[in-house]
């Protein structure tokens, strides 16, 4: 590399933000860029002041400390950059830090930064990674471009065509590739790019990216084989341990998947998204002082940061009232509604408070709240995530509502009715309200209608009457929003209509929608690429 | 630990990788204010000049041994990040390139490149660049004024060397390369550290059964020292 008049032009047509508390190094990382041809420089000293600059102005290039004083640290600026869309996709964001962390180079993919510099920092080192940098942002910017308005297709190809290039950046391409070809629906493809890309050599990202994919086909085996390979040879891998966890999670092994978390959490101690795993996990398996330690840290982990969700809170709650701390418990729920402005939340509190009172003895307490989630849930019902639902229906049934309880309960089982462990919660809940008969026909009954009205959809179609077979699960759907069987009917039945009658944007925006709901539901559905690809076909028509 | 072993007997290596992370930063500042002040022409002329030049490697001899220290520390305690990518060779090679250039230049020592081009490989990049960083420091102090930094693909390895003109490694350093190589150490004093490292480093890298590992060696196109890093 010859650093030419061309790399000073590199710098003097960008814009520079420098981010850091220190004086001393804002001024020295200045001068480095001016003598690299930079003119265009601006800087702030602490994390807020840094994301007013970038709600201002654009930048190209941002260099951030990893330490930045009270607030917000690096690595949350970024986060809340990135996430907040104050950077576009062509600011390159560098870290700069005294030492390398796991935090900083294998956070979420999305939100790592494209560089680090270790200090010391020179100005050689300055002048070559951001010139890479830069020349990388220019590569990736179409490709990036197309999958940020979901084009999934067109990044696919674009990735190819640099590919076929032999361009310098194969690996990330390849990393791309990989990643786009999973959210499409693509496994099988994504497999066989794993697999090639690991009889040429073992690394970290492809082989877990290959158990990532045993793990959606529900073959834990095969995942955890892959997933302890990757850690037993790369100790830090933090992805690895992550996968290792679920998959031990979802095989039901969870004292192992509390220990494969622990260390992950004490690789990454910042990173609160591990915490609140631990958390949770721990909560799972009755280990009330580590969930209640991991909460907390959660929580102080999120104080600054734009991913604090109320989870912790939540789980904190629940774990303090195990240990019968009631008024901590009740403390700690009056602080969802503080810090959080989200309707889901503030009625999941009042759920668990409801509960926390009617595990004391507080009955009238617990009646009296109960109530209030009854009226609060009644339109909502199938739109929240189960598992509140189901927590609500508790409380409802515990205080006595046994017919609201039911009803609540019916939306559970109708919107999963798949889901083999929901029903046993399900019917749990019946039996605590001393309605086992009622509850076992309810759900007999619910389950029936849901698979008369999916076969009654199926049928419609075959006989062409796809229009009649689109109301019908329209409808369905308005019932069952969170069905993934009824999802994936609807779109099928849109689809078909389409192809029968031509394209009608409204209804492509539906089915597309429809699809993505399912693919989040159940990320190792296959029937999500299938469909997704006739789309596509219709799409390009 | 429990509290009580605690208070009796602090855990001296949190202490000392506490304080070489702090004694890294000051040198840091330190190698920064010496290398600017010794790109700047004027002080070329100065008496001051030609003393900064042997302070400038004796510090940043410093920086890379602590730097090696904390690094030791961390993969022995399994806490180093450690961060298998794909680079371009010669980029490496060019970042290395300038990052010694202060030090090159002060003391007139040349430094030829030769990059096998379109090399792309797969290692740690600040691992790899502390070895072969240290092992130009380390040549310019005994060579005869050139030094030679290659890179190839040989056998299915990278093969990054630093040669020099100099007298060559005694027969004993060139066997402690082998052996440390096996984990077995003579110990022969202020080498032990960065040769441990390299080999620590070397071996950090394995691929499909395959071990990376160093070589000392006499001879190279400069006819002097040769120190090989070899990666699967």
């Amino acid at each position: 590399m010859v650093f030419t008049t061309d790399s000073h032009n590199a710098f003097a047509e960008r814009r520079f933000l420098i981010v850091d508390d220190f004086q001393g190094m804002r001024s020295m990382l200045r001068e480095m860029l001016k003598s690299c041809g930079a003119k265009d420089i601006d800087a702030a000293s602490n994390g807020n002041e840094a994301i007013g600059m970038l709600e201002k102005n654009k930048y190209d290039i941002v260099l951030c400390d990893y330490t930045l004083g009270a607030g917000k640290n690096g690595q949350q600026v970024l986060e809340e950059a990135k996430f907040r869309n104050l950077v576009g996709l062509a600011t390159g964001w560098v870290v700069i830090s005294a030492e390398k962390t796991q935090d900083m180079v294998l956070g979420a993919a999305e939100y790592t930064p494209d560089d680090y510099i270790v200090k010391p920092v020179n100005e050689a080192t300055v002048r070559a990674r951001l010139l890479k940098v830069m020349a990388r942002k220019e590569t990736m910017q179409d490709i990036e471009r197309a999958l940020k308005s979901n084009d999934y297709k067109r990044a696919i190809a674009l990735c190819d065509e640099q590919l076929a290039a032999r361009s310098p950046y194969t690996s990330d391409l390849l990393r791309m590739k990989t990643n786009l070809l999973m959210k499409s629906g693509q496994n099988d493809k994504a497999q066989a790019v794993f697999e090639q890309i690991l009889a040429q050599r073992d690394i970290p990202w492809a082989k877990s990216g290959l158990a990532k994919i045993h793990l959606l086909n529900k073959d834990f085996e095969t995942a955890r084989r892959l997933l302890s390979e990757v850690v037993e040879s790369n100790r830090t891998y933090l992805e690895g341990y992550d996968l290792l966890a679920k998959t031990l999670e979802e095989a039901g092994e969870l004292d192992e998947a509390q220990h494969v978390l622990a260390r992950s959490a004490e690789l990454s101690p910042n990173s609160m998204m591990r915490q609140r795993s631990l958390g949770e996990i721990a909560q799972k398996r009755g280990d009330l002082d580590v969930a209640e330690k991991s909460f907390r840290k959660t929580i102080s982990l999120g104080e600054f940061s734009v991913f604090k969700t109320p989870g912790a809170h939540l789980g904190l709650a629940k774990v303090c009232a195990e240990k019968n701390n009631t008024s901590e418990a009740i403390r700690v729920l009056g602080e969802v509604h503080k810090h959080f402005d989200d309707p889901e939340a503030a009625l999941h509190a009042k759920v668990i408070e409801g509960a926390v009172h009617s595990k004391s003895g507080n009955l009238a307490e617990a009646r009296k709240l109960a109530g209030e989630v009854a009226a609060m849930v009644k339109e909502s019902a199938a739109r929240l995530p189960a598992h509140i639902t189901l927590e609500a229906a508790d409380l409802i049934m515990g205080t006595g509502n046994k017919d609201a309880a039911a009803d609540l309960l019916k939306i559970v089982v109708q919107n999963n009715h798949e889901n083999k462990q929901l029903i046993e919660d399900v019917k749990k809940v019946f039996v605590k309200g001393n309605m086992e008969e009622v509850g076992n026909d309810l759900v007999e009954s619910s389950l029936q209608e849901v698979v008369q009205t999916n076969n009654k959809g199926v049928a419609l179609a075959k006989e062409g009457k796809l229009d009649e077979a689109v109301t019908l699960m329209r409808n369905a759907k308005s019932m069952m929003p969170n069905n993934k069987r009824i999802l994936l009917n609807l779109a099928y039945a849109m689809i078909l209509a389409m192809k029968k009658s031509g394209r009608d944007n409204s209804m492509e925006r539906e089915a597309r929608e429809c699809l993505e709901r399912v693919h989040k539901l159940d990320p190792g559905e296959k029937l999500y690429g299938e469909y997704r690809a006739m789309l596509e076909a219709l799409a390009s028509s | 630990m429990d509290a009580s072993q605690a208070s009796e007997a602090p855990d001296m290596t949190m202490f000392l990788a506490s304080s070489i992370h702090d004694m890294k930063n000051s040198l840091s500042v330190l190698t920064g204010f010496m290398e600017d002040s010794l790109s700047d022409a004027a002080l070329r002329e100065q008496p001051i000049y030609k003393k900064m030049a042997p302070m400038f490697y004796e510090v940043k001899r410093l920086n890379d041994n602590l730097l090696e220290l904390l690094t030791i520390y961390k993969v022995d305690r399994k806490f180093y990040p450690f961060d298998l990518a794909e680079h371009a060779v010669d980029d490496l090679m060019a970042e290395i390139e300038h990052q010694s250039g202060t030090l090159l230049n002060t003391q007139n020592v040349q430094l030829e490149l030769d990059v096998q081009e379109g090399l792309y490989w797969y290692f740690d990049r600040d691992l790899v660049m502390g070895v072969i960083s240290h092992a130009l420091n380390n040549a310019s102090r005994y060579t005869r004024g050139h030094l030679r930094l290659a890179a190839a693909e040989v056998d299915g390895f990278l093969e990054l060397r630093v040669e020099d003109n100099g007298g060559g490694y005694p027969k004993a350093m060139i066997e402690e390369g082998i052996a440390v190589n096996r984990g077995v150490s003579f110990n022969t004093g202020s080498t032990g550290l960065g040769l441990y490292f390299s080999a620590m480093v070397a071996k950090m890298h394995k691929n499909q059964g395959r071990v990376g590992e160093i070589v000392l060696e006499n001879g190279g196109k400069l006819g002097g020292g040769c120190f090989i890093l070899r990666l699967p």
